[in-house]
């Protein structure tokens, strides 16, 4: 364990919190409800990521599974906002689909 | 065999600091972007590639075959979900009317979608 590793190391994991804390401030003033379903569904990637940082850190395995669980269950709740959710929550309805005109020919 | 390992450690921990970069960029986007299919477009980068160099630098840095196949899983399951909540937060975003008609160049799903909005 190098004095460089250690350096990467803690840089890779405050790029992951500052990301986060972005992240954060999308998912406040998302307009829509599926503008945080995306949100979430990043912050679920950046759990994943920040796990993977600590794990690579102290060399310990036992966080893999935490990984590996966050990854498959991590799409659930966007799924379930698109789903059940979003569908309450239209802000504007839709204008009526105006007609493709017919490409002239030359 | 020492310097072997070294220098996996340093290309492991120079992968996860990569990784992280790909994950802010793509975090940066999602604060940038006009629209939900735009800032979906944009959630991918750091669900993909970022995964996807995070967990070869674990991988370099654990260095066994146990927590490799625990980390294949993880991006197996990663590249397997992240298309569905994508596609769902696509089609919920083009029946609700979110999609900002004015960017697309196409609208292949104008006359054929049933309108439920009702």
């Amino acid at each position: 364990m190098t004095a460089l590793d250690n350096i990467l190391l803690d840089a890779a994991l405050a790029v992951i919190l500052l990301a986060g804390a972005l992240l954060l401030i999308r998912i406040r003033r998302g307009p829509s409800m599926l503008d945080r379903a995306v949100g979430v569904d990043v912050a679920a990637a950046l759990m994943v990521a920040g796990i993977g940082v600590q794990a690579a850190s102290t060399r310990t395995r036992y966080y893999l599974s935490i990984m590996l669980v966050i990854a498959f269950l991590g799409f659930t709740s966007s799924v379930g906002i698109a789903r059940f959710i979003a569908v309450r929550d239209r802000p504007t309805p839709r204008p009526v689909p105006r007609p493709v005109p017919p490409k002239e020919g030359p | 065999m020492t310097a072997w390992h070294e220098v996996a450690d340093l290309a492991g921990a120079a992968l996860l600091l990569l990784g992280a970069l790909v994950c802010l960029t793509g975090v940066i986007g999602l604060l940038r972007l006009p629209d939900v299919l735009a800032r979906s477009s944009a959630a991918t980068n750091p669900q993909t590639l970022g995964i996807l160099l995070i967990t070869a630098g674990v991988a370099l840095r654990l260095r066994s075959w146990a927590d490799l196949g625990t980390l294949a899983l993880v991006v197996f399951f990663h590249l397997l979900t992240n298309p569905v909540a994508a596609h769902l937060v696509a089609r919920v975003a083009y029946r609700t009317g979110q999609t900002g008609d004015c960017a697309l160049l196409f609208d292949e799903l104008a006359g054929s979608e049933p309108d439920r909005r009702n």
